[in-house]
């Protein structure tokens, strides 16, 4: 994760990072599909830009990412929830490269075996469902809507522009971008890795704390279902306190896992 | 330094500094050299730059042209080290900044020593707001608050744009932004300023300008290093260096180098017009403006009349030419292709764009459209291919009314290429690209196949057919958009501004094509600033102002209305300016030295 | 295309310190966080009323009326899904209509809505370069800040030439409203290529630019930018403090909760 504070250092990387959160912004402010729970969220094509930017300029795409989703909600309106959903992006775009990094390093993400694509829906899922995690988790901590909403709604939207989008973008974008010499591996070649076994762990704690945080989520803001130790105050609705002892340790758990990656 | 009386540059009083005549001793460090440099990006073989040798002096103005891919720009950046330092590859040679090598040194250190402008002035403001712009680079130097804020001011009014502090550069123009980037370079006080192409996307407005501009910081006596691909323009300098695959193959005054008709040809420059004119009259020496022009032939030529303009006079002239222009484009007209009547239309809540327009494009005709920006000449256009709608008045195409026809529907009638192809580039390869419009009208692969073959060969691109379209040169990649559109086959081919970014090479290939596509019956509308190529490839000229069609009639005619032209600051080739000295419309110097013989 | 909600007015909300709107901006997240009821809540909407008055900030709430009406309406809905307390007014199925319910849902709605006001208020009288001076103050870091403007500023770049690519395309016959959702998306495949390659291309020169103008002479470059703290600032930094206090004490001493029986 360090490469998140080093690649402030390099001027192209800065500019990387400005143009990916404005492409971001550029294409979700006009494409706005009609909301689909209007404050909830929209059908985003804007969403498949992070994962492309991530596969091409790494740590610059994830803070774009998040600056981006940022000047986006400047458009719509900011609130406390947005704290939640700067992490929850800025996640978003640094997942990506960086699963891919460890379960296919070196290869082009551009799809042309089962193999690789299933990599790709692997590392695309991995993404969408800690921004998910993290925004939905934020929300109900805030008692603002259920973690169940947010939770998975994010993760649909998500996982359609991943799949439907991001592909041909890349398979557009990629091979240009690789042919320029513009990949984030060029341009910081300094960028060093936590050894291998490390970063394996780091990854089987993200997959652990972000499904775990996913169903616990899901099962706690529906009330369906609550640890036996909890006190019954807590197992009410909006069921606030219950997400923030029972999901936080799980978000905490698979953001330590992605620091290690 | 040569006497330099009556050139456009002229400066009051030379500075002070110990030149001999030859300029080849003087003393003191030179302000930046370069010695025996040469360089090859990474991952190529060609030499961008193969020992180049220069020397800048303080208070000197350098011209350097030179074909696209010549090693201009990177001539230009090898001065504050962006070549090697931030563009690696195979660097060998020496630059000296005052007098001290800059190896080693980052980029950024050496801002407040160099202050380089490039051509995209797009990518070079940074800020919301024109002070901050201005203050952006003090801010890096680490300059003191007040002195960012004392400087602020005259260096915005030194580029023309005082009071301008509260803008949002984006609400600026082409020309103002390109004079803020030199602000903010000014405001620095570095001892050279590069200027890369500075108004090869400028619109003649911001062109002249940001010349104006350059002028002036030469008066001041600024040492300016200004590469261009206009000859005319640099004729006002202290030396003028060609550059050709990376080699300076000549340098020297302009009088010594603009003369060498040849050199300049084959290293891709477009010669001044006055002196391919005089050239072709075989008087070898070289014009310094138009009226040093008239002088030179007056005296080869004693017998050209001299024209007092008198309205009666221009008058007759241009009686002269409507009787024969009559028969160039108002022979009995067909049905035409497309047509505004009374067309109407603002944008929301803007000023009226365009107002009762009439306008009739007949099949092949060629049209040159022009006027200044914000005239209304892209809204016509848009109107003609249905991205916009009147609101009075109606656009038929062949015929039929285009209200309530999607844009698409009449794609086979009239086609549209936009100013910049690479807001249309996008399959991955050239082939690919052509076949998308076709494939869009639902067309069997058969016929698809036919197309594309058809097309690459009018561009000639069919050598490049499996490339990636994004490798391509900007000309070449302003032919596929042209192809792209040609494979739809459209009646009426509208091109908007096709050879802006181009250098004189690529124009001409581009007007070339554009010619051919003419010859073979396909009507051309071209929206375009660039005075010659009106002259040479047009017949017919719609100038517009304020909305409104000003002239609409003969390319030989508008040349005569001088008033015209120049309200829409509109400059006549140089040619064609001088023949009116002579009471000749001359499209070219070419014409214009066959009049010339034919009067002696 | 007007797309940021400033509006260039010298009111005295558009003059406060921008750290002080800022801190207004927490402060006004902190009070709404509180209390519950929507009569709690209701003085909070009133004083949002007054100041979009005073500010001249009309015009943006008239173009995200529907984001309000609708941000209301289904927070409402959800929470009637959710809240499953107090006694049944009408028997449904799923929805769970009941006096506490229906109180407690608007009340998050309206909550929503005003933190949605708050910001757009915000950013109706503070511009991009008051906020990340804000930002930076906040111990921001420089090249963050600059980011962040760099994105602002490219933003509408790049729309404008989504918008001129969305037109060339479509004279070539290509047709976007064509096919189901997922069809439609995909169809903006040959808008974003030439968006993103555009702005690549723009990348390296902006970079050069960059380092050209001294980008990376020192770490914390100087700021031109002053905004001296004046005594209407101390003023309105006091009110909006007061204002997070009573709302936090409105909370301590039991008002503002929904009761449920």
């Amino acid at each position: 994760m360090h490469e998140l504070r080093l690649m402030w250092r390099n001027t192209r990387m800065v500019v990387l990072c400005a143009i990916s959160a404005a492409l971001y912004a550029a294409v979700l402010v006009p494409f706005k599909v009609v909301p689909l729970i209007p404050g909830v969220t929209e059908l985003r094509p804007a969403n498949a830009i992070p994962i492309v930017c991530s596969f091409l300029f790494g740590p610059a795409a994830a803070w774009g990412s998040a600056i981006g989703n940022m000047i986006g909600d400047f458009f719509g309106g900011v609130g406390p929830g947005d704290i939640f959903g700067f992490v929850a992006n800025l996640m978003y775009g640094y997942i990506p490269y960086k699963t891919w990094r460890i379960i296919a390093d070196g290869q082009s993400p551009v799809m042309r075996t089962p193999a690789n694509i299933a990599k790709y829906v692997a590392v695309c899922l991995a993404a969408s469902v800690l921004c998910a995690d993290l925004v939905g988790w934020g929300d109900n901590l805030l008692a603002f809507r259920p973690f169940s909403i947010l939770g998975n709604i994010i993760i649909f939207n998500n996982m359609v522009s991943a799949l439907v989008l991001s592909p041909l973008i890349l398979y557009g974008v990629y091979p240009r971008v690789r042919a320029g010499r513009m990949l984030y591996t060029d341009m910081m070649p300094e960028l060093a890795e936590r050894p291998r076994a490390t970063r394996i762990a780091g990854l089987t704690m993200l997959l652990a704390g972000e499904i775990g945080a996913w169903a616990m989520g899901n099962l706690v803001s529906t009330g369906y279902w609550m640890p036996s130790f909890l006190p019954a105050s807590f197992a009410i609705s909006p069921y606030d306190k219950a997400i923030a002892v029972t999901v936080s340790p799980l978000i905490f758990i698979a953001l330590a896992g992605a620091w290690l990656m | 330094m040569a006497a330099r009386s009556g050139t456009p540059f002229a400066r009051a009083d030379a500075t002070a500094q110990t030149a001999t005549p030859d300029g080849a001793a003087r003393a003191g460090a030179p302000v930046a050299a370069l010695e025996e440099v040469t360089f090859a990006y990474a991952g190529t073989e060609r030499r961008a730059l193969d020992g180049v040798t220069l020397k800048l002096w303080r208070g000197e103005t350098i011209g350097v042209m030179g074909a696209s891919g010549a090693g201009k720009s990177t001539l230009a950046k090898c001065l504050n080290r962006i070549v090697p330092a931030f563009e690696d590859g195979d660097f060998r040679g020496r630059v000296a900044i005052g007098g001290r090598a800059i190896d080693g040194s980052p980029v950024s250190e050496l801002a407040p020593r160099v202050g380089m402008v490039f051509q995209d002035f797009e990518a070079q403001l940074f800020s919301t707001n024109v002070a901050h712009e201005v203050a952006f680079a003090m801010e890096q130097a680490g300059l003191a608050r007040e002195e960012i804020a004392a400087r602020i001011g005259p260096a915005l009014e030194a580029v023309g744009l005082k009071g301008f502090d509260d803008r949002d550069p984006t609400s600026l123009s082409g020309g103002e932004k390109q004079r803020l980037a030199i602000a903010s370079v000014l405001a620095l006080r570095p001892d050279l300023i590069v200027l890369d192409e500075p108004t090869t996307d400028l619109d003649p407005e911001g062109r002249a300008e940001v010349f104006a501009l350059i002028r002036r910081l030469r008066e001041e006596g600024r040492t300016l290093l200004v590469i261009e691909h206009e000859a005319e323009e640099l004729r006002g300098c202290d030396r003028i260096a060609i550059l050709r695959d990376g080699a300076i193959v000549a340098e020297g005054e302009p009088a010594s180098v603009m003369g060498r008709l040849a050199l300049l040809e084959a290293s891709g420059v477009h010669p001044p017009d006055l002196n391919r004119l005089l050239g072709m009259l075989e008087i070898h020496e070289h014009a310094e403006s138009i009226d040093h022009a008239e002088a030179l032939i007056r005296a080869h030529f004693p017998q050209l009349p001299r024209v007092e303009r008198s309205e009666s006079e221009a008058a007759g002239m241009v009686a002269e030419i409507r009787a024969g222009a009559r028969t160039d484009t108002a022979a009995a007209r067909p049905e035409p292709i497309a047509q505004l009547e009374r067309v109407s239309y603002s944008y929301p809540f803007g000023p009226r764009v365009l107002d009762t327009v009439d306008l009739a494009i007949a099949p092949g005709e060629f049209v040159a459209v022009i006027g200044q920006n914000g005239s209304g000449k892209t809204t016509l256009a848009k109107h003609l291919v249905g991205l916009l709608q009147p609101e009075t008045g109606r656009v038929l195409v062949a015929g039929r009314d285009r209200a309530g026809l999607a844009p698409a529907a009449t794609a086979r009638e009239v086609g549209y290429v936009f100013q910049n192809p690479d807001h249309q580039i996008f399959a991955a390869t050239v082939e690919e690209e052509i076949a998308f419009g076709p494939r869009n009208l639902g067309l069997d692969s058969g016929e698809i196949g036919r197309r594309v073959a058809e097309v690459l060969g009018a561009v000639n691109l069919g050598a490049m057919r499996g490339s990636d379209p994004f490798l391509l040169s900007k000309g070449e990649r302003q032919r596929l958009a042209v192809a792209s559109v040609l494979a739809l086959r459209p009646r009426l081919l509208i091109l908007d501004e096709p050879t802006t970014g181009l250098d004189y090479r690529e124009q001409r290939k581009m007007m070339a094509l554009v010619r051919e596509l003419n010859r073979e019956g396909i009507a051309i509308m071209i929206i375009t600033h660039t005075p010659w190529l009106v002259a040479e490839f047009a017949q017919r000229a719609v100038l517009m102002r304020r909305g409104r069609v000003l002239f609409d009639g003969a390319v030989r005619e508008i040349f005569t209305h001088e008033d015209l032209l120049a309200g829409s600051s509109f400059r006549m080739p140089e040619a064609t300016a001088l023949a009116r000295r002579f009471g000749f419309v001359a499209l070219s110097p070419a014409e214009l030295a066959a009049r010339i013989r034919e009067s002696a | 295309m007007p797309i940021y909600l400033y509006i260039d007015r010298r009111s005295a909300i558009h003059r406060l310190h921008p750290t002080v709107k800022v801190f207004a901006l927490f402060v006004m997240f902190w009070s709404v966080y509180w209390v519950d009821h929507p009569l709690a809540l209701l003085p909070l909407g009133v004083l949002m009323v007054a100041l979009a008055q005073a500010t001249g900030s009309w015009p943006n709430f008239y173009r995200l009326r529907w984001l309000f009406i609708l941000l209301i309406f289904f927070t409402t809905l959800a929470w009637m899904v959710f809240y499953r307390r107090g006694p049944a007014l009408i028997d449904l199925p799923i929805i769970h209509l009941s006096r506490a319910s229906l109180v407690f849902g608007f009340g998050r709605g309206l909550k929503l809505a005003e933190l949605l006001a708050t910001s757009v208020l915000f950013l109706s009288t503070t511009k991009v370069e008051e906020f990340t001076a804000g930002l930076q103050r906040m111990g921001v870091p420089y090249r963050v800040g600059f980011a962040i403007t760099l994105a602002f500023r490219l933003a509408p770049l790049f729309i404008d030439s989504a918008l001129t690519v969305v037109q060339a395309q479509s004279l070539r016959g290509y047709d976007f409203d064509r096919g189901g959702p997922i069809a439609r998306a995909r169809r903006y495949v040959p808008v974003v290529i030439p968006v993103f390659m555009g702005a690549l291309r723009k990348a390296n020169n902006m970079a050069m630019a960059l380092e050209a103008r001294g980008f990376g002479i020192r770490a914390a470059p100087t700021s031109y930018i002053d905004f001296p703290l004046r005594p209407r600032d101390r003023l309105a930094f006091a009110i909006v403090a007061g204002i997070g206090v009573l709302y936090f004490a409105i909370y301590y001493f039991g008002y503002g909760a929904i009761a449920v029986s």
